[in-house]
């Protein structure tokens, strides 16, 4: 898979160049609108991460003009600016997600992953980790072909894991990821806790263990 | 006390002009006086003229005495000292039996080598009528100058004044908030007040500039801050997952992890805030409070194991013209207030009817201020998780849409009330 990362700031951009190259992405990250655009039109990409502020031009502009040249690589915006505005304008000029900085970089990975699984993936969609199987279409999980029963909140959890797999994920990012704009309002991430017990021992009863190892007190880990 | 400037001005001028009118009176009597005796004088002194030479030329055949006229007397004895000016005195009429007051001039004359006393007699009840006929007509005259000029000063104030009180109008309902420039007319016809007008709209100018570069910085400062805090939250996502992560380290990142987390929230709310300051959320729908507010409420029963024991009374479809997100953010933040300032086992009482939201929660009493309670920063508790920006979140809300909060604290309970309209 080919990823291309505009973004200006430069630690920012080596960040996610390391994250993505460790998730087997071949990245390739410009700092400026003119490089994005000769990138663009030389090369193809599954996934394009665009930053809006450039400092020599819009990234919505880039969006247009890729757009025009019938290019459907997929195209996730992030941006400092979180209005509702301007996530519909990003949107509107074709972007298929758009997310608010400061973000997690497995929530990005989460997004990039859906985006290609919905651009490439024909029919039913189903994530294999084992015997576990996890049917992202039908939003169902089974463990050696008998079904795991689980509520929203975990399947949304097992699934954000899986996206991230191998990979340690910090309690922020997954209380934002399964509960958006209500995580300011939690007390604390102490559900998260409560609910990786719950799938958990939802897995074991079902006879899948040890899938899920909590990293001392910073988050979770699903490893295969 | 202060009072009106009308009302001093006119103050001042009933105390000090009836004085003036008064002394001036007096003045005008004394002389009033001086020049009618002045005037008697004369005509005592051409009276004496008149007859003593009619006596001389009729040789002395003429009436001697004429009541209330004159008296020739003729001397015989020795001289008495004769005073040459006019005098008082009364005349016994008989006719109408009363004395009636005259002043008389007596003056020693020689004819033929006899000396005769020659008294002439004017009568002095007139004169002193016409003296108090005048006086009283300067007295009415003042009155009414005194009246007038009250007035008059009164409807001049009020016309000259006119462009201040407009000014002062156009300040009181100036509101920085709301960015309005204040037009002032720069020709009132008063140069006072034209320069009055000028320093006004200068200083308003001032204000409204340097209140929205206050605005402008802090949604600056906050849009600027959002990359910085993005970068240290990759680089602590690459840190945690590097290999060979011991406890220890892993303990400090959680640390930096969650105090840089608590930085970006709180910059999330300062840009919100900035952005309803700046008006940013203009467009509105019906929302309807009561369903949103039990939708809240179960929202944050799921995501609170300890949800404090809640007593509802929620009157159905409370209907509120409002942007949808901003009265969403501003419950919720009530909700959370109540739950997070909540002693352990407390309660919470939630009403709604038409016109009030009430939220009560149990909780022991503040360390600060309540005045200063919905202000930025200001924790009510030295709970460090908090961000000190929720309830000056719901002050904003309120004061877009011209709602009232208001807190108050009784007894164990907390209570902050929202006023609509």
């Amino acid at each position: 898979m080919k990823l291309l990362v505009i973004e200006d700031e430069h630690s920012l951009l080596q960040s996610i160049l390391e994250y993505f190259t460790q998730e087997d992405f071949r990245c390739e990250g410009v700092a400026t609108y003119s490089d994005a655009i000769k990138r663009i039109d030389y090369f193809d990409y599954d996934c394009i991460i665009l930053d809006i502020n450039l400092p020599d031009g819009s990234g919505l502009k880039l969006l247009e003009d890729l757009r025009k040249s019938k290019k459907d690589d997929g195209v996730i915006i992030i941006s400092a600016r979180d209005s509702l505005d301007d996530k519909i304008v990003g949107l509107n000029y074709g972007a298929d997600d758009y997310l608010t900085k400061p973000f997690h970089l497995s929530e990005l990975n989460a997004r990039i992953k859906a985006l290609i699984r919905r651009k490439y993936t024909k029919g039913v969609d189903i994530l294999e980790v084992g015997n576990l199987k996890v049917n992202l279409s039908s939003r169902t999980v089974t463990y050696n072909d008998r079904s795991v029963a689980l509520t929203k909140n975990e399947y949304d959890l097992l699934a954000y894991l899986l996206n991230n797999k191998n990979r340690v994920v910090d309690k922020q990012a997954i209380a934002e990821h399964i509960y958006g704009d209500q995580t300011d309002n939690m007390p604390s991430f102490d559900f998260v806790y409560s609910h990786v017990k719950n799938l958990k021992k939802k897995l074991k009863d079902k006879g899948c263990e040890d899938l899920i190892q909590t990293v001392y007190g910073l988050g979770y880990k699903l490893t295969i | 006390m202060s009072i009106k400037l009308l009302q001093r001005n006119t103050r001042f001028l009933l105390v000090w002009l009836p004085v003036v009118l008064l002394i001036c009176s007096g003045i005008f009597f004394v002389m009033l006086r001086m020049h009618t005796q002045h005037m008697q004088e004369k005509q005592l002194l051409l009276k004496q003229m008149n007859i003593w030479k009619a006596f001389v030329d009729k040789a002395g055949n003429i009436e001697k005495h004429i009541e209330g006229e004159y008296d020739i007397v003729e001397e015989a004895g020795a001289l008495h000292n004769v005073v040459d000016e006019p005098m008082d005195t009364v005349l016994y009429y008989e006719v109408g039996k009363k004395s009636l007051p005259f002043t008389m001039l007596t003056k020693k004359l020689s004819w033929n080598n006899e000396n005769y006393l020659l008294t002439t007699y004017t009568s002095s009840r007139e004169i002193s009528h016409l003296v108090i006929k005048v006086f009283t007509t300067e007295a009415v005259i003042l009155l009414l100058l005194l009246i007038a000029i009250v007035v008059l000063n009164q409807i001049s104030s009020r016309a000259l004044w006119k462009p201040f009180f407009s000014t002062m109008q156009k300040l009181d309902d100036f509101d920085v908030t709301k960015s309005q420039s204040v037009k002032l007319p720069s020709e009132t016809g008063t140069k006072e007040f034209d320069e009055l007008n000028k320093v006004v709209e200068g200083m308003v100018a001032n204000t409204n500039t340097a209140y929205h570069n206050q605005k402008q910085f802090v949604e600056n400062a906050s849009h600027e801050m959002q990359t910085p805090l993005a970068i240290i939250r990759s680089k602590l996502e690459l840190l945690i997952n590097q290999p060979n992560l011991t406890e220890r380290n892993a303990s400090l990142l959680a640390d930096i992890s969650e105090a840089n987390n608590r930085l970006s929230q709180m910059n999330r709310i300062l840009l919100l805030l900035a952005k309803i300051e700046n008006n940013q959320f203009p467009e509105t729908e019906s929302v309807n409070l009561s369903g949103l507010l039990k939708k809240l409420i179960a929202e944050f029963k799921n995501h609170y194991d300890d949800f404090p024991e809640t007593t509802m009374n929620i009157k159905d479809d409370v209907m509120l013209n409002a942007n949808r997100s901003l009265i969403d953010i501003m419950v919720t933040n009530l909700l959370k207030n109540a739950i997070v300032h909540n002693k352990p086992l407390g309660k919470i009482k939630i009403t709604l009817n038409q016109s009030n939201l009430l939220i009560e929660n149990t909780g022991s009493s503040l360390t600060i201020n309540p005045d200063e309670l919905f202000e930025r920063f200001k924790k009510g508790s030295h709970e460090t998780k908090t961000t000190g920006l929720g309830l000056a979140l719901v002050r904003q809300i309120c004061n877009l849409y011209q709602f009232t909060a208001t807190y108050s604290y009784d007894n164990d309970w907390h209570r902050i009330s929202v006023t609509f309209a």
